[in-house]
């Protein structure tokens, strides 16, 4: 729902001025901002990795048999599963291989894959999307139909089958990403056609199609500014879940392949060693969280600063509610570039639908759609 | 032949667990090797009644002794099924050998131990109370050779004159002529080619008799009829809960091995791995009577138990004849280049792999094919000394006499299970071995099923893979035999001897030991075979795999043979 909301209260495309508001508002929320500062920490440890591990002086496959007790079992030796100043974050059990080295290396694999799975995704969505919502009525009832397909499938279930079938020799993290965007691009899809379908029947789209644009250019003009708002919120959602895939392929030996290090991969190895090696399960596990909480919170700022109305209204009659509330008229006011048109929507959201429906007449079928518009955000 | 159920541990593990009943290893007075605990059953003396409980994880799929593939008869089978011979139930070395079970003897072999003659004890019966005959044992025979009662050894099929193409006692009710049955307490088997280890074979659940008027086919396994000192009353799920319980016409007069201490015992399967190790070292309630016979202790589990005196007490340690290592297809290059060969096993570091597979306490690292126990021949011997971790340097110089001076790039084929024989940490720690040669491997991981067909099947044979064998009785003759007999390469997804190795000197001195009755004498010749194969390199043995289970507080009387490696159900007792 938000995302839609979100999108809706964008009916008036952001004019160029937004992004800097945008970001005056984004930088007082102080959770979004240490999101942010968490994301761009694991983004520099990914793309620094390797100068991270020179730091160290280690790598991520050398075995160090000596700093296990094989005839326990492989535990490391020393306390908290062999942590010193040579090995920051400990060992491995068993190989001895350094956990920080493993640690920064795989944030590449797990952040990459996640991205890149991120950008297929909205590509697909957007592209599939714009051509349902501009389409007509029967490339839209053919290209939805596609996308309930591909939202209602298990695609983490599809994606272990996909795996389990492509030979050993393809590129794993790029199967990877390829499979998780191929699969998942479902919500992007049907965010992108509510929200065409919401912005057609606005009053400049119309006049730029009666002016004869073509449905290419309206796309390219009128659709997309519009659309960057709820599909950035989106995707920043849906990168954490991304990641959190990838781990759990990992996890379950269909992700990437040894001795390539992932985060999933090593919260994989390390579930039987919860009693034994506490920390070796911590760490990893540590930095899905973190991570996944830091892209939450931070597409959640996004969101808010793309559309501070929708923060209120997602909190009307609780007191933080109202609080919320009055902030965001604050912000409004605040942002009176952001023209009167928009600030005296006091109602966001339903100045399109009385106009969708007007609009709709006795074509139940529109009608039908907007209620799927409706219905998908929620 | 495919002797399937033992060629990779996890299968072994599994059949073993159904089957076999490689049971816990417990520590009484075990000499085993390193057993664990000796102290505490050693000072409980055993005594009759209670119930144990066994908590397993593979079910007893398929009871029925026509169908299971035991080793020595099995763990839980053998409460219920006797067989004209039995293994030892002792602890260690002494377990490995065979004694008379329903016969009086191990088998008295004529014409070149190719006829092979057994008489039954006085006083037999099934828990009926009707009289035990040779007819019956010939009946199960039979049986096992119908096709819907599969699942059993295939070597009676190879072994028995005229046998090879008989459908079982249904379709063929005339049986077979091989094995004949002069009156109910004689019972003689006529074989196409020396056997002198028959009487090992004859501990298998085939040679257990099988009433024909009570055979009910394939339901037979619900309801069987015992011969030993348990019947069953309830076989739930196809084995997943078995509930025995005394059987009152097994007398111990007649049976000198199984020592039947428990009044019931319970046999749950289909526990997860993890869950069995917790129940078993928390003992709360009934899990103070349980043991099991199928779950190892894991790296981990081992690293918790360790610190812990209380738990470590009731730690079996067992070996069971098994051995790991790197396979070669000389048919594919470079591995047709000895020097290739020979380099990968000087490069070979054992101690990381071994610690990639629970480290030392659940390994010892192998040089030799045969595994470290006097009963398979073993001969010590290391054609490529390289340490515990290995020589690179002396890799490197014998590449460069191959012809690679700058090294080579191979791929190593492994099943991607994890923690797997064949799994991934072995083929990462190899990986990283080699690189130290100047060999880069590239691993080819497959999925389980995918890499047993792939690594069976001569046409898709790759070159450099990881394997396991285990025998299905402790002697040379089931572990060299499948493995380097060039008579036992067979195309169509289960051939075993991976270097297609066909060397008639080899199969001539096989077929010579296997004329061999005295199995000592035997032993000697399996050895020395052993170390003459394996400096052709067609094999880099790795480690030999060490069982350590957990057995409940209550628990007594633990023997642990070097046959099983497991504890022996028929020995424990809980009060």
């Amino acid at each position: 729902m938000a995302a839609v909301e979100a999108g809706t209260g964008a009916t008036a495309p952001v004019p160029a001025s937004g992004a800097r508001q945008i970001w005056r508002r984004l930088r007082t929320r102080r959770a979004a901002m240490a999101g942010g500062a968490v994301v761009l920490l694991l983004a520099l440890a990914a793309v620094g990795a390797p100068l991270l591990a020179a730091i160290e002086g280690q790598d991520t496959t050398t075995y160090h048999a000596n700093l296990v007790d094989s005839a326990a079992g492989g535990v490391p030796l020393g306390h908290l599963g062999g942590i010193s100043g040579s090995h920051w974050l400990g060992v491995e059990p068993g190989t001895g291989r350094d956990l920080f080295a493993r640690l920064v290396y795989g944030a590449r694999v797990s952040l990459g894959i996640a991205l890149a799975a991120t950008a297929l995704q909205v590509v697909i969505g957007v592209a599939l999307g714009l051509a349902a919502g501009l389409g007509t009525r029967w490339v839209d009832s053919l290209l939805s139909r596609i996308t309930d397909v591909f939202v209602v499938m298990p695609a983490l279930i599809l994606a272990i089958a996909l795996l389990a079938v492509v030979p050993g020799g393809f590129p794993r993290p790029v199967l990877l990403a390829l499979v998780l965007g191929l699969l998942a691009w479902g919500g992007f899809a049907k965010i992108v056609r509510a929200q065409v379908l919401t912005l057609k029947s606005l009053d400049y789209v119309a006049a730029s199609r009666l002016a004869g644009s073509s449905p290419w250019r309206t796309a390219r003009r009128e659709m997309l500014p519009a659309l960057v708002a709820p599909v950035l919120t989106y995707a920043a959602v849906t990168l954490p879940t991304n990641i959190v895939s990838e781990a759990g392929l990992s996890f379950l030996g269909i992700g990437v392949v040894p001795p390539t290090p992932s985060w999933g991969q090593m919260l994989s190895s390390a579930t039987t060693w919860y009693q034994a090696d506490t920390s070796y399960v911590v760490i990893p596990a540590l930095m899905v969280f973190v991570t996944v909480l830091a892209f939450t919170v931070l597409a959640e700022g996004i969101r808010t600063a793309l559309d501070p109305r929708a923060a209120a209204r997602l909190r009307v009659g609780t007191k933080a509610g109202s609080r919320a509330g009055a902030a965001a008229m604050d912000a409004e006011k605040e942002s009176g570039a952001m023209g009167a048109r928009k600030a005296s929507d006091a109602v966001p959201g339903t100045r399109a639908r009385t106009d969708a429906r007007t609009d709709s007449g006795p074509d139940t079928r529109s009608d039908s759609r907007h209620q799927d518009a409706g219905g998908e955000g929620a | 032949m495919p002797h399937l159920p033992l060629v990779s541990h996890r299968t072994s593990t599994r059949i073993g667990v159904i089957v076999v009943g490689l049971a816990l290893a417990g520590g009484t007075a075990a000499c085993g090797p390193k057993s664990g605990g000796g102290a505490k059953a050693a000072d409980a003396s055993p005594h009759r009644g209670g119930t144990l409980y066994v908590l397993n994880n593979q079910a007893q799929e398929d009871f029925d002794p026509a169908r299971l593939y035991t080793s020595g008869g099995g763990n839980v089978p053998s409460l219920v099924y006797r067989t004209l011979t039995t293994r030892n139930r002792a602890d260690g070395a002494a377990g490995s050998k065979v004694v008379p079970d329903l016969a009086t003897d191990t088998g008295e072999p004529s014409q070149n131990a190719t006829v092979w003659t057994y008489h039954l004890k006085d006083g037999l019966t099934y828990e009926d109370g009707t009289p035990i005959t040779t007819a019956d044992i010939k009946y199960d025979i039979e049986r096992s050779f119908a096709p819907e009662l599969s699942g059993g050894a295939p070597y009676l099929r190879d072994w028995l004159v005229g046998a090879a193409g008989y459908q079982g006692p249904y379709k063929d009710p005339k049986g077979l002529s091989a094995i004949q049955t002069p009156d109910a307490k004689t019972i003689v088997f006529h074989l196409n080619k020396p056997e002198g280890e028959f009487p090992l074979l004859a501990t298998q659940t085939s040679f257990a008799p099988v009433p024909k008027a009570k055979d009910t086919g394939v339901n037979y396994a619900e309801h069987p009829v015992s011969s030993g000192p348990y019947r069953v009353v309830k076989n739930e799920n196809n084995g997943e809960h078995l509930v025995l319980v005394r059987n009152p016409h097994w007398s111990a007069a007649t049976d000198s091995q199984r020592k039947a201490y428990p009044d019931t015992i319970d046999v749950q399967s289909g526990l997860d791995q993890a869950v069995i190790d917790q129940r078993l070292s928390a003992g709360v309630g009934k899990d103070a009577d349980a043991v099991t016979t199928d779950t190892n202790l894991g790296p981990a589990e081992l690293a918790k138990i360790t610190g812990d005196k209380n738990l470590a007490s009731r730690v079996g340690t067992g070996h069971f004849g098994y051995t790991d290592y790197i396979a070669f297809n000389p048919k594919v290059k470079p591995f047709d280049n000895i020097k290739v060969r020979e380099a990968i096993a000087y490069a070979v570091n054992r101690t990381t792999v071994i610690n990639a597979q629970g480290g030392s306490s659940l390994n010892e690292p192998a040089t030799t094919f045969l595994p470290p126990q006097a009963s398979f021949g073993y001969t010590p011997y290391d054609p490529f000394p390289a340490g515990a971790t290995g020589n690179p340097a002396k890799a490197k110089e014998l590449l460069k006499e191959a012809g690679y001076p700058n090294g080579l790039t191979v791929s190593l084929t492994h099943d991607v299970t994890k923690g797997d024989e064949q799994g991934p940490e072995v083929a990462t720690a190899i990986q990283e071995a080699l690189k130290l040669a100047g060999i880069t491997v590239k691993l080819d991981g497959q999925e389980h099923n995918a890499f047993s067909d792939k690594v069976h099947d001569l046409k898709t044979e790759p070159g450099f893979f990881l394997a396991g064998w285990g025998a299905d009785w402790p002697s040379g003759g089931p572990f060299l035999g499948p493995i380097f007999d060039g008579r036992q390469i067979v195309s169509g997804g289960s051939n075993f001897n991976n270097a297609q190795l066909d060397d008639p000197a080899v199969n001539n001195e096989i077929d010579a030991i296997n004329k061999i009755t005295d199995l000592k004498a035997a032993a000697v010749r399996w050895g020395a075979l052993d170390k003459k194969i394996g400096e052709q390199a067609l094999t880099v043995p790795l480690y030999h795999p060490v069982y350590k289970r957990l057995f409940g507080k209550n628990i007594r009387n633990v023997v642990i043979s070097d046959w099983t490696g497991v504890l022996d159900i028929s020995q424990v007792a809980v009060k």
